[in-house]
């Protein structure tokens, strides 16, 4: 076998069935191998970046390892945003690009470059094999690195001569993780027996972990109110009374009051990153803080925490749940004042009562979250619809919600939507993007199409950057500078060059029949949602500022909206 | 990056073991930059499949947040921090 061929050995000895690549120049000798394979399924994206995003959109809905394949230089560049994402938000991806053959590597060549060096900052791990004897071997450590423990990207850059040269080295046997262990949890119960006012805080940690049964079930056994990160949302199911939703900068307003008070903060699987705590001086003044998470750097990175625990959490979970099974915790008055926090400042957007009037953001998404089923999923890109989306949309499961969290990358959303549509080819996929943010990989509608991909799109068209002009309005008084996108094109248009149909509404009396027209369509479909320009996202907490110093929509002389202060 | 805290900067001396890779330096003067340290003294020794590095640090962050983000590098094999001193203050 030659090293393409050994690549293709590895992805079937690890069950890997779906690929995201472009092929060029350093990279063709794997293309070479994939025409005689069977059992991997290359996905031809229209970008590299898109391949990228789509192999993480794969996993974070299907919770398997993510590929991506590109060619050296421009293609190997054009998939570093992609990989920064997967990076930011721990999803594990293998990355494999092709490199000037290693006898060339330092010559400037043709499509020559340092992505080894370049990536350092945004990868798990990489490699630059120098050995065709090494292949095998890495591929395994790769494959399993990016999954273990806090997953991550891999990347893998392969000289041509390597893909080409036969390889002698057996294919390595699989080798098993041992499983984690179960720490003493003996101490974490004594905190949270002693703690008046405890507060779950969880993120994305729980799903990364394949936890998300066990921590709905001790959300639930121990009735602990529980606020989450935006890539928590979904961690407490659609009908956990306790759950308060996400906190932060576009939190609600009841999910920051209760970290003001809470006694004792239980952080799982998450990293206290700003857009969450706000300035960190102000945040949880009053609580002790126990920190449960994969990894070791986050512990105290932050704010100190008095106890952390680190192992299988599942079993953490599990061990607890019986615990305060047994002996429930005292905390009723606590949980009453939690759950009157949330009738009064929780996400609210009342049903407009006028027809004719305009479409706003929040109606539309609850909308949809009414009438969508439990098992959709929901890619979005970045920007105000985006925050929509975290704030009015009730999520069933974490894996229904991607998001790009830590990086922020608009154009994530179609290509992320791909992805996961590519997991399971059955379960409805909506993405939820913003005009700006579809028009930052709007090619891959090249991809819906070709493979036939029974994809939604919505796009909220407010004909402007709007997260940008509303913060411009905010604290940049007013100055509006090129968040202008009035002379887009027009997108039903735009879809339908690409064969794909598309409906225009514009009324919030046609909001139920465009969502229920797309739904109802056996095929991809694109749904265009005029919105105001105007609208913003509230609440809103000032980057640097305390969660405490929250800013609530001015009233309306003729409110629309029914806002709870 | 600057950390702009105006707490005095310390000075670290740390060993840190790393296997052999092309990049292994690399990664590790990364993470020191990054996490806010300046390296002021820098000696290293490769034997074998292992590189031995001291490294003399400076800066103001707590050291120990430095240390967790080198361990989780997968080719250091350790990190030992073998004393710490107080530096001259950094002007704010
Ligand atoms: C690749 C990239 N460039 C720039 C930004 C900064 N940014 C954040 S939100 C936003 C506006 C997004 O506009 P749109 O997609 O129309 O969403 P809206 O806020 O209008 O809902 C911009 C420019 C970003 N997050 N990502
Ligand atoms: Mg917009």
């Amino acid at each position: 076998m030659n090293g393409s061929q050994h690549i293709l050995a590895a992805f079937h000895r690890h069950n890997i069935s779906t690929v995201f690549g472009y092929p060029g120049g350093c990279i063709m000798p794997l293309y070479d191998a994939l025409v005689d394979d069977v059992g991997t399924e290359h996905v031809l994206c229209r970008h590299e970046q898109a391949c990228a995003l789509a192999a993480d959109g794969y996993a974070r809905a299907s919770g398997q390892l993510g590929v991506c394949i590109a060619t050296s230089g421009p293609g190997a560049t054009n998939l570093i945003t992609g990989v920064a994402n997967a990076y930011m938000d721990s999803i594990p991806l293998l990355v494999i690009t092709g490199q000037v053959p290693s006898g060339l590597i330092g010559t400037d060549a043709f499509q020559e470059t340092d992505i080894l060096g370049m990536t350092l900052g945004i990868v798990k791990h990489s490699y630059l094999v120098d050995d065709p004897e090494d292949l095998p071997g890495i591929l395994e450590e790769a494959i399993d690195l990016a999954q273990a423990g806090r997953p991550g990207p891999v990347w893998i850059d392969i000289p041509k001569d390597i893909l080409l040269s036969e390889i002698e080295a057996p294919a390595p046997a699989r080798t098993e993780a041992p499983p984690a262990d179960c720490p003493e949890i003996g101490p974490a119960l004594a905190m949270l027996k002693s703690a008046r006012r405890p507060l779950l805080y969880s993120g994305g940690g729980v799903s990364l972990a394949g936890a998300e049964d066990r921590f709905r079930t001790f959300a639930e056994v121990s009735g602990l109110p529980g606020v989450v990160t935006l890539k928590g949302i979904g961690n407490a199911g659609r009908n956990n009374p306790n759950d308060l939703g996400m906190l932060g900068m576009h939190g609600s307003r009841a999910a920051n009051k209760a970290v003001d008070e809470c006694d004792l903060l239980f952080v799982i699987g998450a990293r206290l990153d700003d857009r969450a705590t706000g300035k960190l001086d102000g945040f949880a003044p009053n609580a002790r803080m126990i920190h449960i998470d994969a990894d070791a750097a986050e512990i105290n990175k932050l704010r100190p925490a008095e106890l952390s625990l680190r192992g299988d959490l599942n079993a953490i979970l599990a061990a607890l749940t019986d615990a305060i099974a047994a002996e429930p915790l005292a905390i009723d008055a606590w949980q009453k004042q939690c759950r009157t926090w949330h009738t009064t400042g929780g996400f609210r957007a009342a049903d407009n009562e006028e027809p004719l009037a305009p479409i706003t953001g929040p109606a539309f998404i609850r909308q949809l979250s009414g009438i969508t089923g439990d098992d959709t999923v929901i890619a979005c890109d970045v920007g105000q619809h985006q925050m929509w989306v975290a704030q009015y949309y009730q999520f069933a499961h974490p894996r229904h919600h991607l998001t790009s969290g830590g990086l922020g990358t608009m154009g994530f959303g179609l290509p992320a939507a791909i992805g996961a549509q590519f997991s399971d080819r059955t379960r409805t996929v909506i993405n939820v993007t913003g005009d700006g943010s579809f028009m930052m990989n709007a090619q891959e509608l090249a991809t819906i199409r070709r493979y036939n991909l029974p994809l939604k799109l919505i796009i909220l068209d407010n004909q402007c950057l709007g997260m940008v002009r509303q913060q411009q309005e905010l604290f940049y008084n007013n100055r509006e500078s090129q968040i202008d996108l009035d002379d887009n094109p027009d997108f039903v248009a735009m879809a339908r060059a690409f064969d794909i149909p598309a409906l225009h509404i514009e009324r919030t009396d046609q909001i139920r029949r465009g969502i229920e027209t797309i739904l109802a369509y056996n095929g991809p479909m694109l749904l265009h949602v005029a919105i105001s320009r105007e609208e913003n996202v509230w609440p809103i907490v000032k980057a640097g500022a305390s969660n405490k110093e929250m800013i609530d929509e001015p009233r309306k002389t003729n409110s629309r909206k029914e806002q709870v202060a | 990056m600057k950390p702009n805290h105006e707490s005095a900067s310390q000075r670290y001396t740390l060993n840190c073991r790393m296997n052999q890779e092309a990049a292994a330096l690399e990664r590790l003067c990364r993470v020191v930059r990054v996490r806010g340290f300046r390296i002021s003294r820098m000696a290293m020794e490769s034997t074998g499949d292992t590189l031995d590095i001291a490294l003399t640090l400076e800066g103001s962050r707590p050291v120990a947040m430095l240390q967790s983000q080198l361990e989780k590098l997968h080719t250091v094999a350790g990190v030992e921090l073998v004393s710490d001193t107080m530096a001259r203050s950094r002007s704010a």
